[in-house]
């Protein structure tokens, strides 16, 4: 969780990590995830408040929530 | 006259490509107002952030990828910056432009390349017979495709030899085992015939030139590198007047009717006074902008030529230096997250 | 109103990989939702997925296209429908109505292109294996033989002497043409006098009579000058041969090994750019042809045409039935139908389409197949958009040597279907069940289970 709080977000979707160099581009959804995570939350309550916010169902938000964590996890962000 | 020009290969790096040598070139003929778009297949291409050459710059799909996509960018590009030329320059985009060369004049972007069948005459496997059609030799070698061909032809050639790609790679190997690894490791990266060539000794000089289509030159000079990197890249070169290499390169034009820009690589052999035809590259080499510095400006010549304008094919002297320098400077990030995320800068 | 939503993705920025346009870019994502206007999802609705689809139109477009390129330019021309690339009756029959022969290479295929209606003077009959039986049935019928070798023409010999008559053969040849490798496992070498050899002692046995030469100089030609050298090679052989043994060659068949536009694995390049047109292979040929042939001489040019003419008419509908994370990051897909089915697999990196419009970025995934095996991988590298579970994935060309080469392995074949010219879909090979696979089977009595079960 450490290295996620320091990530420098652009609104555009570019992430760069000033402590290793590393950066990352992410689409909206996926920055929408981001910094939700960011502020603490936990995977169900980001599914569901993606589900209330977007078009999408809670099921495949939820697995898409962690699917995007696995991911975030294979970068070490998590 | 105003020209907008796209240009690949602005890769300006330790193995750099032969775009921003050309971009400079064009820059200086006082006649033509060109402006240059960059086109990259790489956010990082140091070409991209040379404002002060590059005016503006685009990524491009790999042309490796579904052509209709590369066209459909290069039309994207056309309407974003009015571009009315293109100098590709890297072998893996050449067989795209040569092919749809006239697709692409008829929505308006220029080039001057080889046709297909000119085009071929690179292959390794034609060496030897173009070098003897430009009055000069090459050296002796076999097309093989097993390892026991390829133990033929090292008995028959001797060693050293090298081990060559039809198109790209080569490697010089001291005994079969060496040969064979090389074999293996081309075969593997860029599939068969394998060229087994003699090693001919010698000193290494360079033609570069270009044909304006109908026979005639729009500039030549010949090159002696006179210190190369560890990757074989020029870093200085001195300009030389050898009859033999000039005239090769001018019957190369002649009899094949050239189109576009184009480099021979030769070994002489002083001693036995002896041309050996090593590699035909069929566009400029990374250090065009040595021709333009001693007064011939291929590149512009290309361009003034697909324009219709007038062209001088100037002469240059013998003895003139070409110094390659590292240089550096620092940006800020937004430009690399402008060609991540939207892929230009403009 | 919600916000749209698009899966989300997040992809490291690396060195290589700097170029969001690089490969497979977003806005040449490919969408497919018909086949000749029958839809993705009537299509699987109805005959099930996996589902082979093959399409009339582009079959005998193909055939069309590339007969006319030669026939326009050469007044005696024929070509052989390769049985082996694709022996659905379906199929032949469609070529067969265009006006091909059929060119079989073994009992079987004689076998099917006979039960099909085909006569014998309407089949070319090649390959390294002619068992007698089939070589004495064909010969009675009056089939296009080429020889592959000596002991062959012994066999013939035998055959005719039976039968009692002459016997008009053609012989295979194989030469340099420039391509490499050689194929110099088939038929008799002409560099090496070897073919010479062959009718001279075709001559002295005088049970048969040389009226053909043929040839097959490789697989996936992308140089049409191969075919011209071939081509001027037969012709000097055909005047040599008719010029010292006083034979009458009446037909060059230059064989096929014309490529489709198919992407090989390992090729750089995509094959609109690599290859070239159906008219620079037919214009090299015939040109070879009237530069070698003499004035009026004019023989039967035979062309055995496979995977250019059914390859690019063959699709095959997959359904993405589950998706995973692999350790390295990577998405990975399960698809319903794999190298069992797709054999070709092997060897080409296939188009493929999806049949919807998903949203999201692209990101790099691999694509495997339903079976228990490692080796089982469509796709071990492309780059799609997040897939919704149920996703069909349209993967093409696949006509050519799928429904030859497939095999039953763990799962029953899925059917076959052709969506015809006037829009109809017709089922040209039924899906198969347990019945299909256990036909052939016996099961001794002692080992009949059931009886212990009973007990």
């Amino acid at each position: 969780m450490d290295s996620l709080r320091q990530l420098a977000i652009n609104e555009e979707g570019f992430v760069f990590n000033p402590a290793t160099g590393e950066s990352w581009t992410v689409n909206s959804t996926g920055l929408y995830i981001l910094k939700l995570l960011k502020e603490g939350k936990d995977e169900d309550t980001i599914a569901r408040q993606m589900a209330a916010e977007f078009d999408v169902d809670l099921e495949t938000a939820q697995r898409d929530v962690v699917d995007f964590v696995e991911k975030l996890r294979s970068y070490r962000l998590l | 006259m105003d020209v907008v020009v796209g240009i690949t290969g602005i890769n300006a790096i330790d193995n750099p490509g032969p775009g921003i040598g050309i971009a400079k070139s064009l820059k200086e003929d006082p006649e033509l107002s060109v402006q240059i778009v960059g086109l990259a297949y790489d956010a990082m291409e140091p070409g991209i952030y040379m404002d002060w050459i590059v005016d503006s710059a685009f990524l491009l799909p790999y042309p490796s990828g579904d052509y209709r996509a590369y066209l459909e960018r290069l039309r994207y590009i056309r309407a974003q910056t009015g571009l009315n030329f293109l100098f590709p320059v890297l072998d893996a985009e050449l067989p795209l432009y040569i092919k749809y060369q006239k697709a692409l004049e008829a929505e308006g972007i220029r080039t001057f390349l080889p046709s297909l069948e000119q085009y071929k005459l690179r292959g390794k496997d034609r060496l030897e017979e173009v070098a003897q059609t430009i009055g000069i030799t090459a050296p002796r070698s076999a097309v093989v495709t097993s390892y026991e061909e390829l133990a033929r032809a090292a008995e028959d050639i001797g060693f050293p030899l090298m081990v060559k790609g039809v198109f790209y790679k080569a490697y010089k190997a001291f005994s079969l085992p060496e040969a064979a690894s090389y074999y293996s490791k081309i075969a593997a990266e860029w599939g068969y015939p394998i060229i087994v060539q003699q090693v001919v000794t010698g000193e290494e000089m360079n033609v570069v030139a270009a044909g304006d289509g109908n026979g005639n030159a729009l500039g030549m000079v010949g090159i002696k590198k006179t210190w190369i990197t560890e990757l074989g890249k020029i870093w200085t070169g001195v300009t030389i007047k050898n009859d033999r290499l000039l005239a090769a390169a001018q019957a190369f034009i002649e009899r094949y009717r050239w189109k576009g820009a184009f480099e021979l690589e030769c070994i002489v052999d002083l001693e036995n006074d002896t041309v050996y035809l090593i590699e035909i590259n069929p566009r400029f080499p990374a250090w065009s902008y040595f021709a333009t510095g001693v007064g011939v400006n291929i590149a512009a010549n290309i361009v003034r030529s697909a324009l219709g304008l007038p062209v001088t094919v100037a002469d240059y002297e013998p003895g003139k230096l070409y110094i390659r320098f590292t240089d550096d400077f620092v940006v800020d990030m937004d430009v690399f997250q402008k060609m991540m995320l939207r892929g230009e800068r403009r | 109103m919600k916000k749209p939503y698009e899966k989300p993705v997040i992809t490291k920025v690396e060195t290589g990989l700097m170029n969001k346009f690089g490969n497979a870019p977003y806005y040449a994502r490919k969408v497919r939702t018909a086949i000749d206007g029958v839809s993705i999802d009537a299509l699987v609705q109805q005959f099930g997925s996996p589902l082979f689809v093959l399409s009339e139109r582009q079959l005998r477009e193909n055939y069309r296209k590339l007969y006319r390129a030669f026939a326009a330019r050469y007044p005696n021309v024929q070509f052989g429908w390769s049985y082996k690339t694709n022996y659905l009756q379906a199929v032949c029959a469609v070529l067969h109505q265009e006006g091909a022969f059929a060119e079989v290479v073994s009992l079987m295929e004689y076998e099917k292109a006979r039960r099909l209606g085909i006569p014998g003077e309407k089949i070319i009959f090649n390959g390294p294996y002619k068992p007698v039986e089939i070589l004495e049935q064909a010969a009675a019928e009056g089939a296009l033989i080429n020889i592959d070798h000596f002991d062959e023409i012994a066999d013939l010999e035998a055959v005719a002497k039976k039968l009692g008559k002459q016997i008009r053969v053609g012989i295979r040849v194989n030469m340099d043409t420039g391509i490499y490798p050689q194929w110099s496992r088939f038929g008799f070498n002409l560099e090496t006098g070897q073919v010479m050899d062959a009718v001279k002692r075709i001559q002295a046995g005088g049970h048969l009579v040389l009226t053909g030469l043929h040839c097959h100089i490789g697989t996936f030609i992308m140089e049409p000058d191969a075919y011209a050298q071939e081509t001027a090679k037969l012709v000097q052989l055909k005047y040599s041969i008719e010029e010292h043994f006083g034979y009458q060659i009446e037909f060059l068949d230059i064989g096929g090994g014309l490529p489709s536009r198919n992407r090989l694995k390992g090729t750089y390049l995509p094959p609109e750019i690599l290859l070239p047109s159906v008219e620079e292979y037919a214009e090299k040929i015939t040109q070879a042809l009237y530069d070698h042939l003499k004035p009026g001489d004019f023989p039967t040019l035979v062309l055995e045409n496979g995977r250019a003419i059914v390859d690019e008419a063959g699709y095959l509908i997959t359904t993405v039935v589950a998706s995973k994370r692999l350790p390295d990051g990577r998405k990975a897909y399960i698809a319903d139908a794999g190298v069992n089915l797709l054999f070709t697999a092997f060897w080409y990196k296939f188009t493929v389409e999806m049949d919807r419009d998903l949203p999201g970025v692209n990101e790099s995934c691999v694509i495997y197949g339903p079976l228990c095996m490692n080796i089982d991988v469509l796709d071990e590298g492309t780059s799609l958009p997040p897939l919704e579970r149920g996703t069909r994935l349209i993967f093409s060309p696949v006509g050519a040597y799928n429904q030859t080469q497939w095999m039953q392995f763990i799962e029953y074949r899925p059917s076959v279907v052709m969506v015809m010219e006037d829009g109809t879909v017709e089922v040209i090979r039924e899906q198969e069940d347990l019945s299909d696979i256990e036909r052939r089977e016996r099961l001794p009595e002692k080992l009949q289970l059931n009886s212990i079960a009973a007990e």
